[in-house]
């Protein structure tokens, strides 16, 4: 979102045009990939290792708009990832709140969550197939295994360490603790939550897939095995970048709910906001001054 | 008309855990409508001793009394000001200023005309719909200010409140700090690090040594109010310094850093 070449990271390289941008951009592209289809197509690289960038492309054509294959796998892959997105995030940040409204919780139950955590959640696999045989549920579920902690640890972290001044401000003004709460807490955590979000879809996403190689019927994971189980490696490329398309897909998701959610982050949002709730006030309240 | 005293401190302490005397034996009365300055080095316990008054720690001995009644938590009589501005980020300046009546849950258009004119008071006029993060740090102290007000207390504690601030812009608010609350009715008490704003603001300034806290002076400054900034190189004004310094010299010889 920021734009790191008129910051310092990128100090040294000349200022070009936007055309010439572009230029660059596209010529970088074509050394790369134009060197890779050369090289598959003299046969430097061998297809099973490395097939050429124009057969994968092929087969995405195919997959998309030839046969339409794709879609249901898409579709079902997005639905247990999100599912076991929605579901992880809900008793992560639900048994974070938990911890960070009782001491006693946080005390005597939380320190198993990071037990938890540390131990990792794709090798639970097996017993998530077990436990939940090899339908959806099974991936919903490892999905929402492997994407609980990061929303857990980042709400937990965001509602605990809340600036002493602001505390004392709250009591000094007589506030609940179900003001401070939600006055004080929640929105001073947003930013440290919604990062933990964004952690936990990816996650999810992982843990589908890996759930999906596991054993499954549908899905992009099993499909883009059953490529490789047959040297289709054109086709099971063409998995991988369906799986990096839906990754991006959530993650753009993700990145516009933290520009819509913390405007208070970013100055040409302040300016938004600040002059929407000017004309919602004086809409309400008139104008004092005048 | 005999002084109202609004505050009383007799043998007051406070200790924190076994060994850590933060404040020990202060004895004080404050009247109403006066400016108090608390003074001294870093340690020596102003900003526990302000946060008695304010009723926000408890103290562990001795008496405190405010307004005839011992203090026993937060009153809505009584507002705080910080080093930080303490504005929630994610509020405008009105919204900032209006926290204590939503709070309160006295919200309504005469508190939101009263928290338009509090922002107007603190020269922050086509400030009203601006976040903190757009704001400089002297502006951010002025919607914390108008925030105080907002509250409708007639006791201040201000701890540091300028102490972030660059030389030119907190004389500036000291000044309008002193016009807002001059007259009979509020009481301040103003924590700080520097001598001569504490003399500057102050109707009586309690000079306080660290370990353990102690409050070693209490000097009336009799200088005439309004005060300009001219007044920091009268003899009269170097006089008042140098009674602090030589209280808090007396103290601090021998004494590590």
């Amino acid at each position: 979102m920021s734009d790191i070449g008129s910051d310092g990271v990128l100090a040294g390289v000349k200022e070009l045009s936007p055309i010439q941008k572009l230029a660059m951009h596209g010529l970088v592209f074509l050394i790369i990939f134009g060197g890779w289809e050369v090289g598959a197509r003299l046969g430097y690289v061998n297809e099973l290792i490395l097939p050429a960038p124009t057969s994968i492309a092929y087969r995405l054509y195919e997959m998309f708009f030839v046969t339409g294959s794709i879609y249901w796998h898409y579709i079902i892959t997005m639905y247990e990832a999100t599912m076991g997105f929605i579901i992880g995030v809900s008793i992560g940040m639900g048994l974070a709140i938990t911890a960070a409204i009782s001491p006693v919780f946080r005390r005597y139950w939380a320190p198993y969550a990071v037990v938890f955590n540390v131990t990792p959640g794709i090798a639970v696999t097996p017993f998530i197939i077990a436990w939940f045989g090899f339908g959806w549920s099974s991936k919903i579920a490892l999905a929402a295994l492997v994407c609980f902690f990061p929303p857990f640890i980042n709400t937990l972290t965001g509602l605990l360490h809340i600036d002493k001044d602001a505390t004392e401000l709250f009591r000094s003004l007589g506030s609940t603790k179900k003001q401070f709460f939600w006055k004080c807490q929640i929105p001073s955590a947003l930013p440290i939550i919604i990062a933990g979000l964004k952690l936990a879809m990816t996650g999810a996403l992982i843990g589908t897939i890996v759930a999906q190689f596991f054993s499954a019927s549908e899905g992009v994971g099993i499909l883009m095995q059953r490529f490789a189980f047959r040297l289709n490696m054109d086709g099971s490329f063409a998995a991988l970048i369906v799986m990096s398309l839906m990754g991006l897909s959530l993650f753009t998701l993700m990145e516009y709910m933290d520009y819509k959610v913390l405007y208070w982050r970013r100055h040409s949002r302040m300016e938004e906001v600040g002059s929407k709730r000017k004309r919602k006030w004086l809409a309400e309240n008139g104008d004092f001054s005048a | 008309m005999a002084e109202e005293l609004v505050i009383q401190g007799s043998a007051l302490g406070k200790q924190f855990g076994e060994n850590v005397i933060a404040v020990e034996d202060a004895n004080f009365t404050i009247p109403r409508g006066s400016f108090i300055s608390l003074v001294g080095p870093s340690g020596c316990g102003k900003s526990t001793l302000l946060r008695l008054i304010s009723g926000l720690i408890e103290k562990s001995g001795g008496d405190l009394l405010v307004r005839n009644a011992e203090v026993v938590g937060p009153r809505s009589d009584i507002g705080m000001m910080f080093q930080k501005a303490v504005l929630l980020d994610w509020r405008t300046s009105i919204e900032n200023v209006l926290l204590p009546d939503e709070i309160r849950g006295t919200i309504d258009t005469d508190a939101k005309k009263r928290a338009w004119d509090h922002l107007q008071l603190v020269g922050l006029k086509d400030f009203e719909f601006s976040f903190p993060r757009q704001l400089s740090g002297g502006m951010q102290q002025r919607v914390a200010l108008a925030r105080l007000l907002q509250t409708g207390a007639d006791i201040m504690l201000l701890d540091e409140p300028f102490g972030a601030l660059d030389e030119f812009t907190r004389e500036r608010l000291n000044d309008e700090l002193l016009r807002i609350v001059e007259g009979p009715d509020i009481t301040t008490i103003f924590v700080t690090h520097n001598i001569q704003e504490a003399i500057y603001l102050a109707d009586q300034v309690f000079v306080m040594t660290p370990r353990p806290g102690r409050i070693a002076a209490q000097i009336e400054i009799d200088l005439p109010t309004p005060r300009n900034i001219d007044m920091t190189t009268t003899p009269e004004f170097n006089n008042y310094v140098q009674q602090v310094r030589d209280v808090l010299a007396g103290h601090l010889d021998g004494q590590p850093l």
